[in-house]
């Protein structure tokens, strides 16, 4: 059977390659926009960028100086062994992988009030970042598969859940999506982005199916309606860092759930920005 | 004019900033900065507005005259642009070029009053990439200025050298695109 130590030495390694390393799609991504784009300056970011990318693979270091709010996707096969306290082994290797990256230590300190008006300053430990609620969802199998996702702040500034009355288009709801992230593109900063969109019956449940966008979507498998997504934002020509050029969204990631009969979706709309999706993978067995 | 054109695309510029300096500059301009600048987010650029206009600045031993200010936290995981149109670092802008502070250094489209105070002010907005791993090649040396209740919000100075920037907004102009409505 799996053990609490082995489940929390994985969530903790899983943390560090979130927040420090770009995966293969991404690497790929950058260097075809590199190849296409046209703007000079907008090319110099994307080169920098990615040279970013290099130094933080090879010095273990943060992608980005704002590590994230740590997500976890947690898929628990219906074969799998978990031992008594597995989910707090799994929070003990968030904490303890935010104390090796480093995470930034931006916890808030104090009571309701005085952690809204950020009153009581911040704790000096990385570790005091807590997760946002777990995703949890059934698989087949013996597996534990942790995904560590770790959300900036730039992209929850324009990030937006509302309802989209459908009209019988798919088209029509992924274009008005489109329209919200549009308007926001220029103040974001961080572009080229990644567009993250959840379609589902409630406000929580499409920004959970977006989180699910994001821990499976890759840029270099895009379909139809992700493509469709990218090119409406690319033609903002906004550009990296809102300086112009072709390359405002690198891809879009899409999920949609269980829907419910009304003319209403409700969509979720997150902006990921230049060093996002920031996640990683682990998979454990039984004999873990 | 301590700033010197050493190739046909990037300027080096050393703080402090002169006004000459700014003068020359011009939207899409790629910098080089060398020297020291200061380092204030949401919580502290407020708290160095006021100082500023109670002329109190002298409190805390802080000089703004020809200043560069980075809109970055500075913590172990690194410094990096934060979005410099958040509420109260925008509306620190205008104060701070009033201050002396020559460039602003962030992330994302400004409004058009910023704009109009940087251009009244002799002043500039400069953006630079969330490429964290890469400015800690860049950084000499940081130290905690001011404020340090506010943790990674602290005012900081930081030292550094070849810090890379894109001028993109500069004496009513700018170059953030708007989308197409």
């Amino acid at each position: 059977m799996l053990t609490c130590e082995a489940i929390s030495e994985a969530a903790a390694k899983c943390l560090v390659k979130a927040g420090t390393t770009f995966r293969k799609d991404q690497f790929e991504a950058y260097r075809r926009a590199i190849e296409t784009e046209k703007n000079e300056n907008a090319r110099w970011v994307l080169e920098k960028i990615l040279e970013n990318a290099k130094i933080a693979r090879k010095k273990r270091y943060p992608l980005c100086d704002d590590t994230g709010i740590p997500h976890l996707f947690l898929e628990i096969g219906d074969r799998t062994m978990l031992p008594a306290g597995w989910l707090s082994a799994v929070h003990l290797g968030i904490n303890r992988g935010l104390k090796v990256m480093p995470g930034r230590p931006m916890a808030v300190k104090g009571t309701v009030v005085e952690r809204v008006e950020q009153s009581k300053g911040l704790f000096q430990d990385p570790g005091k970042v807590l997760p946002a609620p777990v995703t949890v969802k059934p698989t087949r199998g013996d597996k534990l598969r942790i995904t560590v996702l770790l959300l900036g702040g730039g992209p929850e500034i324009r990030a937006k859940t509302y309802r989209i009355f459908h009209r019988r288009s798919m088209e029509g709801v992924l274009k008005e999506a489109a329209d919200w992230a549009r308007a926001e593109m220029s103040h974001l900063g961080c572009t080229p982005c990644t567009l993250a969109v959840g379609i589902g019956r409630s406000h929580a449940e499409s920004s959970a199916l977006m989180l699910e966008a994001m821990k499976e979507g890759r840029l270099d498998r895009q379909n139809p309606w992700e493509r469709k997504l990218t090119a409406w934002l690319n033609e903002t020509k906004v550009g990296p860092l809102g300086l112009g050029g072709s390359t405002t969204a690198l891809g879009a990631f899409l999920k949609v759930g269980p829907l419910r009969a009304s003319g209403v979706r409700i969509v979720t709309v997150r902006p990921c920005c230049c060093v996002e999706p920031r996640r990683a993978t682990v998979a454990l067995g039984n004999n873990q | 004019m301590k700033g010197l054109r050493d190739r046909k695309d990037v300027i080096k510029v050393r703080t402090p900033v002169d006004e000459e300096t700014i003068r020359h500059l011009k939207i899409g301009d790629r910098l080089e900065i060398e020297g020291v600048i200061y380092c204030g987010r949401d919580a502290v650029l407020p708290r160095i507005a006021r100082l500023f206009e109670k002329n109190e600045l002298g409190t805390i031993n802080v000089h703004l005259k020809g200043a560069v200010i980075f809109h970055t936290a500075v913590s172990i995981a690194g410094i990096g642009p934060t979005s410099s149109n958040k509420v109260e670092i925008e509306e620190s802008i205008p104060i701070l070029s009033r201050a002396g502070v020559k460039i602003h250094l962030g992330k994302g489209a400004l409004n058009s009053k910023s704009i109009k105070a940087l251009k009244e002010n002799n002043a500039i907005f400069a953006v630079t990439p969330p490429t964290s791993a890469l400015f800690a090649a860049k950084t000499i040396s940081q130290r905690l200025v001011a404020f340090k209740e506010e943790g990674m919000e602290a005012f900081y100075e930081i030292n550094v050298t070849g810090f890379p920037a894109i001028v993109a907004i500069a004496h009513g102009k700018t170059l953030f695109a708007q989308p197409p409505s």
